[in-house]
């Protein structure tokens, strides 16, 4: 089935090779909100033709559940990879190493005419690019600029393409990245974008499997107001994230009493009410609104997805009964 | 009175006594808000209170700025260009047009109110991200640009508190602030505030290590909301 949801949550995702059918073929009940098809690192040089012809019998195999399928496809191959990508039910291209508003013009320009020709609504193919060089950094208001299908943005902790291009070492217990996730957070508040982001928290071990490593920065994550995930690689990261990121029942009681709290400065013509040592003014009104709305579209998710989930498992269970 | 800007002190302008207390606080200026905490309903009290605010601020001591915004910046500005008024902060600054036409704003009314020409400064307040992605093109869009500030840009971005107690983006923000301040040869206005500072608003003694902090990577006066972080401000920027 195909995603329900208005706004869209991207809270947790997994990004696999798509030439590795067990990991394809399971991806629906991971319980992720999107996964990555990856025609990039994941898969051999020799590989990449074959990578390719899979491509579109696999998203419906990703989109049975409720789950979003994105697709990664490789700089230096960007027309085939497109040509073999854009089929109805993908929602994103993820375009890495992105250099220059020429490329993403370009990506933009293949994804429209394959969304012509095979029936896409316009605009229905998002582009997600990811800045991994020092290039890309310095173009990156420009980038993220370049196209109407950019709908998320941002920076997080550099990772090992930004890593290697600019020289630095990986997994030291300080912020390496202020500047570039500054410039990328910027461009993207500045163009009205989602922003993916996150917060500095030490990784000098590189898991990427560790699921309470995973829940402690998805809430880091959440505190900061931030609700775009970027995905992970190991199955045992998407509980955490899903948890991570959607406001616990402590986040929404607090919102409510916060916004009981604003009724009663309505009432006075002070600008902000000191509470129990918090500060209680528009802003904070704001904000508990904000969490109200994010946890109720989290919940609208949560269940689309369970239900999708539930009905895929009673037509394989109606399947495996007729064949008896 | 002196010319020293190290603490610079808002106040809602439309609450007389808070006026007064602010001018006797020992804040080298006073900065009497037109926008931030004045609802609309009480916009029209604030701006025929002004003329003798700024009175008031001088009688303290304190040099007299007010805080206006920029969709509605010629009443605000009619209200608040008189004699003894040293500039105005501008809220939520984002465009080189609202800049261009605050100026021109600026030029007829200290030719119609008798204040010489290029008295009234202006402070722009780099409140939102597209105030600072522009921030450059911004602030030289004006001569009269004296200084620049991050002002409530925690709030207005929605920028929250990390695990580490920095406030999400801002030392980047500060740091790009700072060098285009430099870059134009306005002085940078700011502290280096952390959890659980918010908002401009602060305890004492935290004042006092964010402008401690603040100081160290070039901010040279800041802004807070109430009267006890002024000798904080006034120790650090000294």
């Amino acid at each position: 089935m195909t995603y329900q949801t208005k706004q869209k949550v991207r809270r947790s995702g997994l990004t696999m090779p798509i030439v590795t059918p067990r990991f394809v073929d399971q991806a629906w009940r991971r319980g992720c909100d999107f996964v990555t098809l990856d025609l990039e690192d994941s898969v051999p040089q020799d590989r990449k033709a074959y990578a390719r012809t899979l491509v579109k019998e696999s998203i419906p195999k990703i989109t049975r559940a409720g789950t979003e399928a994105f697709v990664r496809i490789n700089h230096e191959h960007m027309a085939a990879d497109t040509e073999a990508a854009v089929w109805p039910g993908l929602t994103r291209i993820k375009y890495p190493k992105t250099e220059t508003a020429d490329e993403v013009r370009a990506l933009d320009a293949l994804i429209s005419k394959y969304e012509k020709e095979r029936g896409i609504a316009p605009g229905t193919v998002e582009i997600d690019v990811g800045i991994e060089t020092a290039v890309g950094v310095t173009n990156v208001y420009d980038i993220a600029a370049a196209s109407p299908r950019i709908k998320e943005f941002g920076a997080t902790n550099g990772g090992y393409d930004m890593s290697r291009d600019l020289g630095v070492e990986m997994f030291v217990p300080f912020d390496q990245f202020v500047y570039l996730r500054g410039e990328a957070n910027l461009a993207a508040r500045a163009l009205g974008l989602g922003v993916r982001a996150a917060p500095f928290i030490a990784n000098t071990t590189g898991s990427v499997s560790d699921g309470n490593r995973a829940l402690r920065l998805a809430e880091a994550a959440r505190a900061c107001g931030l609700r775009v995930g970027g995905g992970g690689l190991n199955p045992a990261v998407v509980e955490s994230h899903n948890v991570g990121y959607t406001p616990s029942g402590e986040d929404v009681s607090d919102a409510l009493w916060v916004l009981e709290q604003f009724e009663r400065l309505q009432e006075t013509d002070e600008p902000w009410l000191e509470v129990e040592g918090r500060v209680i003014d528009r802003y904070e009104a704001e904000r508990a609104r904000g969490t109200l709305a994010w946890a109720d579209v989290c919940a609208e998710r949560n269940r689309e997805k369970t239900e999708a989930v539930a009905k895929v498992k009673a037509q394989i269970q109606a399947q495996e009964q007729a064949q008896q | 009175m002196s010319n020293k800007q190290r603490s610079w002190l808002v106040v809602p302008a439309n609450k007389p006594d808070a006026v007064a207390q602010a001018a006797k606080s020992g804040a080298d200026v006073v900065v009497l808000d037109l926008v931030e905490f004045i609802r609309d309903a009480h916009k029209p009290a604030a701006r025929a209170n002004i003329r003798a605010a700024i009175d008031a601020v001088r009688a303290g001591g304190a040099q007299a700025y007010a805080q206006i915004d920029p969709q509605q910046h010629e009443a605000d500005l009619h209200a608040c260009v008189w004699p003894g008024l040293s500039g105005v902060v501008v809220s939520r600054a984002e465009t080189t047009t609202q800049m261009s036409a605050i100026d021109k704003h600026l030029f007829l009314l200290e030719k119609e109110r008798g204040i010489p020409a290029d008295t009234i400064g202006m402070v722009l307040a780099l409140e939102t991200a597209r105030g600072n992605q522009d921030a450059y093109a911004i602030a030289t869009a004006s001569p009269r640009v004296r200084a620049l500030t991050l002002g409530r840009a925690d709030l207005v971005m929605d920028l929250r508190p990390e695990p580490s107690g920095e406030i999400h983006q801002m030392p980047y923000l500060m740091e790009r602030l700072i060098i285009i301040a430099r870059a134009i040869g306005a002085t940078p206005l700011g502290a280096w505030w952390r959890a659980p500072d918010r908002g401009l608003l602060s305890t004492a003694e935290n004042t006092l290590q964010a402008a401690k902090r603040g100081r160290a990577v070039g901010f040279k006066g800041a802004l807070c909301l109430r009267a006890e972080q002024v000798a904080p401000l006034n120790k650090m920027y000294a």
